[in-house]
């Protein structure tokens, strides 16, 4: 399965990259890519994924599709091919 | 009294005569500080029904009640008047020294009163007034106005508050300006310029007098801390303006008058472009650990030397609300709204209105004439340069456009309708008179509701309801029976902040839980240290409530009916053509039936109106009195 992972705000800053083609193995979930993202990338551990390697700290966020944001308790949910996922920090206020 | 001097200070500059009053510790205790008590003073000192440009309109400021101490973020104040734009509460808060030197002064806040013949400038030398003629300062900007004052008394503890040229031509969109930071919305600006006060400065010598200093400096060390960790990083390291292409992906960047919510050029003028290419330095407000204000700088080519404090809000408003690309032009418009006093949000939007309105044909160029441009110029969007033109045109009301623009997007639209039978206010992108943020609410409908609702008009930072529906705490594209409810918390929320006040960005700070769960028990803390009291949690969500509560009072004394809360023509009739929202539009149904939950939710009449045993209960008695129901 292939993901298309977007990069922006802090995590792109740890990564340098704008975007990337994500390749998970079938039936992974939004944690499993975050694990993977974290072992290829590994700045950002500590600046976008928290120590444990598996969750985003905040104010990151996974958002899926540009419709939802993926929520703590939905980290065990499953993307589907193609599907781009933003990981995103978002701030209030300006 | 700890915390507090339990002095306002009248200054009347009319009759050139000050006045000192005394409020009693409940006063205090209802009110706290911040936009609340602002609010509350220009309660109590408005000639009510008056014209917001009139001398009954009086300027009321407020300290913070941690100014002065060791309190992270607490160096903010509040002022407020009857707003230019709307016709109701103009509040506006603003992160500054000048803040701190007023608590030092020995006031916990100012009331200026009148209007004085002459330009005037202010001086409050601890409980000294002096009355100082401000002919040197007309026409300065406002870095320049400061720094003339800070010369004039060789002293930089002298702190002023000031206006550039705009505030000094009536712009309705003009703000106050102080160490760089705005108290920047709802046109305060043009409020002190018909009163002729160019300046208000302070300095102050005493210090601020806490209740238990050892407890307050802890828990001050705590938050400090965790301010400077994880929690803030993305403050620090691009501020706001990243939400550039977070708005962007999200199909809610305000793009070409908010025809669209994304925008194709969007990488060029975001924060990470920023931060690549312009980024001079990070600043801080006063008493702030986090430092989140970028600096940007241009260096090269025909804005070069331009150097901006860079927010997302003047972002959007600026870049892609008018279709600009080009990032030096952004920074380059926004120095000279900072520079002359103008709110960088209102005046993007104001400019982006006349840029459709150009292209539909019904402006043409001969309506841009100015001295730069003699015969005109082209105002489509993408121009960089009648961008730029049109904020120097606006500060100055130079021309038929500047002083058209000079009054905000629905005043701007009614005059243009009138004169040539066009329908230009179905573009003109205001809430209550007040410019929209940089939040389409087509595809946020809690925000949508927050908005329509709110007591101060268009404005992200009152009603914090787009949060729950960008972090997918609720359906951002979808109406249900909740949002009346987490309306009302949100905009409570936001509003104790906005009356210790403390700035939002520390809200994580406390316990790493932002919500009030997280945060209330830290806040009641620390305002018993400092003061003495004994609050506990559900007091400060009082504190919230009240804050919304006198304002929401203050518009409904001012003629406020259900009808004020609405949303602009666009966002009810044109879906949303691009991006991630495409297709949504908030319906007028959905917007009723959401008021109806909100007011509900808030305790109040189906009218909106405020029963006056909900304003007893709050300690409002004599405000029950005059508009309770």
């Amino acid at each position: 399965m292939r993901v298309h992972v977007e990069f922006l705000g802090l995590a792109r800053l740890a990564t340098g990259l704008k975007e990337l083609e994500l390749d998970l193995e079938n039936g992974a979930t939004f944690r499993d890519m975050v694990r993977t993202l974290g072992t290829q990338y590994p700045a950002l551990i500590g600046n976008v994924i928290q120590p444990d390697g598996e969750t985003l700290q905040h104010p990151n966020r996974l958002n899926h599709n540009a419709k939802r944001i993926v929520q703590a308790h939905q980290m065990d949910e499953r993307p589907s091919d193609g599907d781009r996922i933003i990981v995103m920090s978002i701030s209030a206020g300006g | 009294m700890y915390g507090y001097s339990g002095k306002i200070l009248h200054i009347d500059l009319t009759t050139r005569k000050t006045r000192v009053e005394s409020k009693p510790e409940d006063w205090y205790k209802v009110y706290i500080g911040g936009v609340s008590m602002a609010s509350r003073l220009c309660w109590e000192n408005i000639e009510v029904g008056c014209d917001p440009l009139a001398p009954g309109n009086p300027i009321c400021i407020a300290g913070g009640l941690f100014a002065g101490t060791s309190v992270p973020v607490g160096g903010k104040y509040g002022m407020a008047s009857k707003s230019p734009l709307t016709g109701f509460i103009g509040d506006s808060l603003s992160g500054s020294w000048f803040s701190v030197a007023l608590k030092r002064a020995g006031w916990d806040g100012i009331v200026v009163h009148g209007a004085s013949d002459e330009w005037v400038s202010v001086f409050v030398d601890d409980d000294k007034v002096e009355f100082r003629n401000a002919a040197p300062l007309l026409g300065k900007g406002t870095s320049e106005t400061e720094e003339a004052i800070i010369e004039e008394f060789g002293d930089d503890q002298v702190r002023s508050a000031s206006i550039g040229p705009a505030g000094e031509h009536l712009v309705r969109l003009a703000n106050v300006s102080n160490d760089g930071r705005k108290a920047g919305r709802t046109g305060q600006g043009a409020v002190w310029g018909s009163k002729k006060l160019k300046a208000l400065s302070i300095r102050g010598t005493h210090g601020v007098r806490v209740a238990d200093p050892e407890t307050l400096l802890k828990i001050s060390y705590d938050v400090m801390k965790a301010a400077q960790g994880p929690y803030t990083q993305k403050y620090r390291i691009l501020g706001t303006s990243s939400n550039v292409l977070n708005m962007n992906k999200l199909g809610l960047l305000p793009t070409r008058n908010y025809q669209a919510g994304t925008f194709e050029d969007a990488e060029l003028v975001s924060g990470e472009y920023l931060h690549e290419h312009y980024k001079a330095k990070t600043i801080a407000c006063a008493q702030c650990p986090i430092a989140c204000e970028q600096v940007g700088h241009v260096k090269e080519g025909p804005y070069a030397g331009a150097m901006g404090h860079i927010e997302y809000e003047s972002l959007y408003a600026l870049g892609p609300n008018c279709g600009l690309n080009d990032m030096a032009a952004v920074i380059k418009a926004i120095t000279n709204c900072n520079e002359f006093g103008l709110d960088t949000m209102s005046t993007g939007v104001t400019i982006s209105w006349a840029m459709e309105t150009y292209e539909r044909g019904i402006f043409t160029k001969e309506d841009f004439k100015c001295e730069k441009y003699p015969d005109g110029f082209e105002a489509n969007f993408g121009n960089s340069e009648a961008v730029v033109t049109l904020t120097e045109m606006i500060a100055h009301r130079e021309g038929y456009m500047g002083d058209l623009l000079a009054e905000g997007t629905r005043r701007a639209s009614a005059r243009v309708d009138q004169e040539r039978g066009t329908e230009t206010f179905k573009w003109a992108m205001n809430v209550k008179g007040l410019e929209a943020p940089g939040y389409d609410a087509r595809g946020l409908k809690t925000f949508a509701l927050g908005m329509a609702v709110g007591v101060r008009g268009g404005c992200h930072n009152r009603s914090a309801a787009y949060d729950p529906d960008i972090q997918g705490e609720v359906d951002r594209f979808s109406v249900d029976d909740t949002r009346g409810e987490v309306a009302r918390e949100t905009e409570e929320y936001a509003a104790v902040y906005d009356t210790l006040p403390i700035c939002k960005f520390i809200r994580r700070c406390f316990t790493g839980k932002a919500d009030r769960s997280g945060a209330w028990p830290a806040i009641a803390q620390l305002i018993n240290a400092t003061t003495g009291w004994n609050l506990e949690y559900k007091d400060i969500d009082l504190i919230g409530e009240r804050a919304h509560t006198i304002k929401k009072a203050f518009n409904i004394r001012e003629g406020w009916t259900r009808k004020d809360d609405a949303l602009p023509y666009r966002w009810h009739h044109e879906p949303m053509t691009l991006g991630a929202s495409a297709g949504h539009v908030v319906t007028k149904e959905e917007l009723e039936y959401m008021k109806d939950l909100y007011y509900k939710a808030k305790g109040w009449t189906p009218d909106g109106l405020i029963p006056k045993e909900k304003l007893i209960a709050l300690g409002m008695d004599d405000v029950a009195a005059e508009i309770g129901v």
